[in-house]
């Protein structure tokens, strides 16, 4: 018996023209859906659940009813069952930081007691990207970041996390890590698949239970911080673009022309 | 009465309309000029359940409504009215008569591999001198001993050239008149006289073979006989109501990607220094365009919840057909005008949604058999 818990949001994509109200964006310029990062690690989850037996692939996720359509989404997908923590606190809570995640899966994680925790990279929404790690420091599970490549079977068999980090400048890292772990999954690391009709009519009927702060063993201090949102703006973007028109004789000229004033290329 | 969508039907069009953006609106005009039936489209369709929505899960279907049906209809509809129809003919006409009319044994053998998308199916009710007055066919089945022999030709026959199974519709008492026609179960691969004798090219849908079919001597054990003897008419009039109902839905997917792609277009292209979407004549159009496909939208759900209830559907799946079908043509043509010197190009959707659309209002009953249909239901 494994279990894997995955942690998902459902995140707010901004339509292209929109309207900024207060410190957010006009509730009629947004759509709902499954943060990116999180539908990859719901994926790998499934896939670990289909290769082994008795693997339970479990979904966590910090958010109000409205979310409960995105969260049987994963269902849909394979997930087996799904918990939801909400509560008076956080409807009230305008930002609720990593710290204040951090708490509540915390929480989670010590009454599942899984074997893997997958959570996204980042969501899309507020990109603190930082919940996972700062989990599996809290919950004192190993951790690897940035994941985009797992090989299913060392999980399976030796209960290792042998894994590829995607660093910057396009290095590949190559890391093992012994489970109980927690990993940051990228995108990329597999191909989500769409749900299956027959999986979102048999989503319908699996548990999303609720759970409020204090049947984690939590008060509203848990949600408390001292972030907070103080402005948000549209910076005025800059563009400097010139145009050039004619052949392309023409134009290769006129490009010439410019990188030879910029002091580019040899005399 | 409540407009709302139930969240699993949301789901369900969400996921398939996912599908459709992703998968196969890149192909949509590709598919069309190439006149490809796309199996490979309908092998993804088959592994995510779509290809028995209304099918009982005890034959393999997916064991939902005629209205999570229709909401799936209209969104392949959406993005290609070809393999809309094919796939709507898989369903209505190939498929559900199995489950209506089929024995356990039939069920087992036949309507199996098409709930589960493993075989397309197929439906053969028109003639070359039989379209309208259908009940006028020409093909025959003989009883002899054990075995019937159809003899005759078919026409316009959606997938035929594709398909594990063909519903045909013969004679098999000629004095008997709309008693005396039968179903049978047709094995187009391995019954021997059954030829394609020509697959069509169309105005349009043409991802979606429509064939004429030669029956010649078509010998087949007498367990091939869906229902009993005389009761093809019965069973016909059965299908096209549940049938019209997808057609309906298909209309609207047509009218529904023809006006997206109209208003997107409008709100970007700008003429004498504004968008065109600011031309009174234009937003007139765009608005007349939402509240056609609207309204066949209505009248679609309407039928289809109508029929998951049980109640009859004659009048309602003709009146959604008739207004749905006439709504997509519309509604494509405006989206051609929006469009410009554009919208007349195969770069641009509006077009393939406007040859496609004509069909609508000519395969399962004419508008003009529609309004013969509907009359008749209010007394006329
Ligand atoms: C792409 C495509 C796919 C098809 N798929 C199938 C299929 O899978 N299976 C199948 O069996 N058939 C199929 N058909 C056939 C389709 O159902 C017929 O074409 C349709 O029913 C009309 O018959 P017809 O073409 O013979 O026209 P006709 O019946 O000859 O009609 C010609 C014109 O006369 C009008 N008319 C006829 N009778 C009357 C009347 N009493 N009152 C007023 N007007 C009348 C018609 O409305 C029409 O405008 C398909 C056709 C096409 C084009």
């Amino acid at each position: 018996m494994m279990k894997v818990l995955v942690t998902v949001k459902e995140v707010a994509e901004v339509e292209e023209d929109f309207e900024i109200e207060g410190t957010g964006i006009a509730d009629r310029y947004l759509e709902y859906d499954l943060n990116e990062w999180d539908d990859y690690a719901v994926e790998e989850a499934v896939q670990i659940a289909e290769t082994g037996d008795d693997i339970e692939v479990v979904s966590v996720t910090i958010g109000p009813e409205r979310c409960e359509e995105t969260i049987r989404m994963a269902l849909a997908k394979g997930v087996d069952r799904a918990i939801r923590v909400w509560d008076d606190a956080l409807a009230e809570t305008d930002l609720l930081d990593v710290a204040a995640k951090t708490r509540i899966l915390r929480a989670v994680v010590e009454a599942e007691e899984p074997d893997l925790v997958f959570t996204g990279v980042q969501a899309g929404d507020d990109s603190f990207g930082a919940t996972g790690v700062s989990l599996a420091d809290a919950v004192g599970f190993e951790w690897a970041a940035v994941v985009n490549d797992l090989d299913v079977d060392a999980v399976l068999d030796e209960s290792v996390a042998r894994v590829h980090r995607e660093l910057e400048g396009g290095v590949d890292e190559v890391t093992e890590v012994d489970l109980p772990a927690v990993l940051t999954i990228q995108t990329g690391i597999n191909e989500p698949r769409y749900a299956s009709l027959r999986g979102i009519r048999q989503a319908q009927r699996k548990e999303i239970a609720e759970k409020h702060l204090a049947d984690l063993g939590l008060d509203a201090e848990a949600v408390e911080t001292d972030v907070r949102l103080t402005e948000m703006y549209e910076p005025e973007s800059e563009s400097d673009a010139t145009i050039f028109e004619g052949s392309a004789e023409e134009t290769a000229a006129q490009l010439a022309q410019v990188l030879r004033e910029k002091g580019v290329g040899a005399e | 009465m409540d407009f709302e969508l139930p969240a699993e039907h949301r789901m369900i069009r969400d996921t398939v309309r996912e599908f459709c953006e992703e998968e196969i609106e890149p192909i949509a005009q590709e598919i069309e000029n190439d006149h490809r039936f796309p199996a490979e489209i309908f092998g993804q369709l088959a592994d995510l359940d779509v290809m028995g929505v209304p099918i009982s899960e005890e034959y393999g279907g997916l064991g939902g409504d005629q209205l999570m049906y229709a909401l799936v209809t209209e969104e392949l509809g959406r993005v290609s009215g070809g393999i809309g129809l094919s796939y709507a003919a898989h369903v209505s006409l190939g498929t559900k008569p199995l489950e209506l009319f089929g024995t356990e044994a039939q069920k087992e053998r036949w309507l199996r591999p098409l709930a589960t998308g493993e075989e397309i199916g197929a439906w053969a009710l028109t003639e070359p001198g039989s379209g309208s007055d259908a009940s006028d066919m020409d093909t025959t089945a003989e009883k002899d001993g054990d075995e019937y022999v159809l003899d005759g030709t078919k026409q316009f026959i959606t997938n035929a050239s594709e398909a594990g199974s063909v519903l045909v519709k013969a004679v098999t008492d000629p004095d008997a008149g709309y008693d005396g026609i039968s179903t049978f179960i047709v094995d187009p691969r391995n019954d021997d006289g059954f030829e394609v004798t020509t697959v069509w090219d169309k105005m349009g849908l043409n991802c979606s073979p429509t064939c004429e079919i030669a029956l010649n001597g078509v010998r087949i054990p007498e367990d091939r006989l869906l229902g009993e003897e005389g009761e093809g008419w019965t069973q016909t009039m059965k299908t096209l109501d549940g049938g019209r109902i997808s057609i309906a839905a298909l209309s609207t997917g047509l009218a529904q990607g023809a006006y997206d792609a109209a208003a997107a277009y409008a709100k970007e292209r700008e003429q004498f220094g504004r968008p065109i979407s600011k031309f009174d004549a234009i937003r007139d159009k765009l608005v007349d365009m939402y509240r056609k496909t609207e309204r066949a939208r209505l009248l679609t759900h309407k039928a289809a919840v109508r029929y998951d209830g049980g109640q009859s559907v004659t009048k309602e799946s003709a009146l959604a057909k008739l207004d749905a079908s006439e709504a997509a043509r519309k509604v494509a043509e405006d989206a051609v005008q929006v469009l410009g010197g554009y919208g007349y190009t195969e770069d641009f959707a509006p077009q393939r949604f406007y040859r496609d659309a004509k069909l609508m209002e000519i395969g399962e009953g004419t508008s003009e058999i529609q309004h013969l249909v509907i009359g008749r239901q209010l007394g006329f």
